[in-house]
């Protein structure tokens, strides 16, 4: 039995070392500590720079020093859409995407499914690598390359056109530039619509096919009721993919017309660049950059909601 | 120390390394294209005697053994003066490095170089922002120095036989009495024909836009492959507008007749001088003029496609005359046309050197302008570099220089930068300017009249300074 001072001093805690305090603090916060360096990532790369257009959406000239900034609430905003263009730039945009994307989803489609039903397997790795070739060529060779064969007076493709062919060659990039770019954007990236939908005709079971066509279906049901069915998640995730990189377009855009004539083909993207580069307007680019970000974000959230859960990923 | 001073510092601190880690730096003396962002020590390969400097009145040693940072663009003013840069180190003591980048990316390091305070170049090219960058203090006036008996000898140096029109736009276009930098190349406007044509066809020189656009409307007609005439119409402010503004002044007018109040942009002088441009480019030139840039006509011209142009003399002229061009031998050059009535006065654009309110070394900064853009530096360039863009008028009537590029491109470029006109740069050039492009292309490609463009180019121009 012990004696009440022994008791006492049993029971007093020892002082903590800090090894034992790190130990317990890790021990205590684990999925804290394990999420951590991705919430940092997370911060750094995205909420940062987000936060930081804000803040430069809603001053009046940039400066570093934020308790120096000038703070003009919505002007920026209202500059944006009044003279800087915003509203104008987004309707170019969304044709641009709908158009380009329709156009590329329904030709890379076509052709996989063209490509698929070669019987050869060599045809097939040279069409294959064929259709690949486009999507190799970087924007701005593809923009300078574009800008030379479509020159009226010395390019290839207008010569082509008045040499060979009863017609006159328009003038591509001053006459129906926005046509041009969206054919010219959809040469460059029917390529990867070809290539996942061709890997989305593969993994189709034979089985399927084969039982439809048993059935008596012609090719068109088999491909409506059948294939297209069973790839309905991955023609989902190839748009959706296909149509946040659309949002984003620009090198190409820029270089075949610079936004022009005009502001034909002016882009978000375009406009956001001339207003920081060219006008030197940062502030206002950042006002149609916040609007531009939460546009896209908020289209791309309702798309995965409304289409994307709907039998696709649930 | 403060919580203010510390931040500061390290924003500072942060954005100068940033900037530096970022810039291709390379050092002073010979450097070609491929070398342009690599550390290159140079070779000493020029042979300027140092006395030519040493007779200045001026105490090139103050600063020996300290290092100046020049930012610049890839532009064949570096790539001309770079071997003559060991000179420099050798009559100074300090050391050169350069921080050469493609235009664009120069300009975004620029900006923030300079409005973060960052200071890290000591000389950098500065351009059509000269008046954004002055009135937003970024940057330094040089009158300190020219005031400074040990920094400069004005009867070596010469100021007076610099082009007038260069000394202006360094002094911000009107904007500013104050030295904003020195300029370091110009190019002006002159015509550029096909002598072949011509002569096949029986026409002489044009004098006047009106005998102009009949050679055009010649040729167009009577040659089923090549176009009349060719010229900028893509947007941008070296763009379209840099070539109509020649033809709005000899309608006799000007830009900003009454700054900031009214543009001059719907005078009857400007509506004139863009009908005129807009109409002869849809007339007589390329079908896809509105989207032609320097690039495009020059190369229009090289590959033999069009009668005749407007465009920069000093940069058009060697490739034009060059082994890359299929009518080299058939270019000939003549001062640009102008009205009947009117006054002959080309644009004129000049690159200038300027150094930064936030610069650690602009004495040294301004020691290296004055040496790059004196005439034994100057004259140098241009007898033994090729360079053709001398803002001296002393080298435009060297007789060397002139044996080398050709005697009537010679004379015809004197004459036209003697009478040039160069656009005033205001500080809000940038956005107003753009906006006045793409209205002009919108009219080149036939989306508006040209009237209709040239009023709305006012009412933007004019808001974007009420409000």
């Amino acid at each position: 039995m012990s004696t009440p001072t022994q008791t006492q001093s049993e029971t007093r805690t020892k002082p903590e070392g800090k090894i034992a305090r790190v130990r317990r603090l890790w021990n205590d916060h684990l999925p804290i500590w394990f999420i951590a360096p991705m919430a940092t990532v997370m911060v750094l790369i995205t909420f940062f720079p987000g936060a930081y257009d804000l803040y430069l959406s809603l001053i009046k000239e940039p400066t570093l020093n934020v308790f120096a900034a000038d703070f003009v609430g919505l002007s920026n905003f209202s500059t944006a859409f009044s003279r800087g263009g915003a509203l104008h730039s987004l309707i170019i945009t969304i044709t641009v995407v709908v158009s380009a994307l329709i156009l590329e989803s329904v030709l890379g489609f076509v052709l996989a499914a063209l490509v698929a039903g070669v019987g050869s397997g060599r045809v097939k790795s040279f069409y294959r690598v064929l259709f690949i070739i486009p999507m190799a060529v970087a924007p701005v060779s593809l923009a300078t390359i574009g800008r030379i064969m479509l020159n009226s007076e010395v390019g290839i493709i207008p010569y082509v056109i008045n040499s060979a062919t009863p017609f006159t060659a328009p003038a591509f990039l001053s006459k129906m530039p926005l046509l041009t770019v969206i054919l010219m954007d959809t040469w460059n990236w029917t390529p990867f619509m070809f290539i996942i939908f061709y890997a989305g005709l593969s993994s189709v079971p034979d089985t399927l096919v084969e039982a439809s066509r048993v059935d008596g279906a012609p090719l068109w049901r088999r491909y409506v009721h059948v294939i297209i069915p069973y790839m309905k998640p991955v023609v989902f995730v190839a748009t959706l993919i296909r149509m946040i990189d659309l949002f984003r377009t620009f090198g190409v855009v820029y270089g075949l017309t610079q936004g022009g004539p005009g502001t034909a083909t002016q882009l978000v993207s375009i406009n956001i660049y001339e207003q920081m580069f060219v006008n030197n307007q940062v502030t206002v680019a950042a006002a149609i950059a916040v609007v531009y970000l939460i546009m896209v974000v908020a289209l791309c959230n309702i798309v995965i909601a409304k289409v994307g859960f709907d039998g696709v990923w649930d | 120390m403060n919580g203010k001073h510390n931040r500061r510092t390290f924003l500072t601190a942060t954005s100068a390394g940033l900037l530096t880690s970022i810039a291709g730096c390379t050092r002073g003396g010979t450097g070609s294209d491929d070398s342009a962002n690599t550390d290159s020590k140079s070779d000493g390969g020029a042979d300027i005697p140092l006395k030519k400097y040493q007779q200045a009145d001026i105490d090139w040693k103050q600063f020996e053994d300290s290092k100046i940072n020049i930012g610049a663009v890839q532009h064949p003013w570096v790539d001309a003066i770079k071997p003559a840069v060991p000179i420099f180190e050798k009559l100074t003591g300090i050391d050169v490095v350069w921080n050469i980048l493609p235009e664009n990316q120069f300009r975004t390091k620029r900006q923030t170089d300079a409005s973060t305070g960052a200071g890290q170049f000591d000389v950098f090219f500065m351009d059509q922002v000269v008046n954004q960058y002055r009135h937003e203090g970024w940057l330094q006036p040089l009158d300190p120095y020219f005031d400074d008996s040990s920094l400069y000898d004005e009867s070596w140096y010469h100021p007076g036989d610099m082009f007038d029109a260069s000394k202006w736009q360094a002094h911000g276009g009107g904007y500013s009495d104050k030295w904003t930098g020195l300029p370091i190349t110009v190019e002006v406007q002159t015509q550029f024909y096909r002598t072949d044509l011509y002569e096949k066809h029986g026409l002489t020189v044009a004098e006047t836009l009106d005998q102009f656009r009949q050679n055009a409307k010649t040729i167009h007609e009577a040659e089923s492959d090549i176009a009349g005439t060719v010229g900028r119409g893509q947007k941008g402010y070296g763009m379209n507008i840099y070539i109509l503004n020649t033809f709005l002044r000899e309608f006799g007018t000007s830009l900003w007749t009454d700054f900031p109040n009214n543009s001059g942009l719907d005078t009857d002088g400007t509506i004139d001088a863009a009908k005129w441009y807009v109409n002869l480019l849809k007339d007589y030139g390329p079908q896809d003029a509105s989207t032609q840039t320097w690039s495009d006509v020059l190369t229009t011209m090289q590959e033999g496609r069009a009668g005749h142009i407007v465009a920069d003399a000093n940069l058009f002229w060697p490739d034009l005359t060059g082994s890359d061009s299929k009518v080299g031998d058939k270019i000939g050059i003549a001062k640009a046309p102008k009205p009947a009535d009117g006054q002959f006065s080309p644009n004129a654009y000049n690159w200038q050197i300027s150094t930064s309110k936030n610069a650690k070394n602009s004495k040294q900064g301004f020691l290296f302008m004055l040496w790059a853009t004196s005439k034994p530096t100057n004259t140098w360039m241009h007898l033994n570099n090729d360079a053709a863009f001398s803002v001296r008028q002393s080298v435009w009537k060297n007789d060397e220089f002139r044996s080398r590029v050709g005697e009537d491109f010679a004379q015809i470029t004197l004459d036209s930068l003697k009478a040039a006109k160069p656009d005033p740069f205001d500080r809000k050039y940038p956005q107003w300017g753009q906006q006045y492009s793409e209205e002009l292309q919108r009219a080149i490609a036939g989306q508006k009249s040209a009237e209709a463009a040239m009023k709305k180019a006012a009412t933007v121009a004019e808001n974007i300074y009420s409000g």
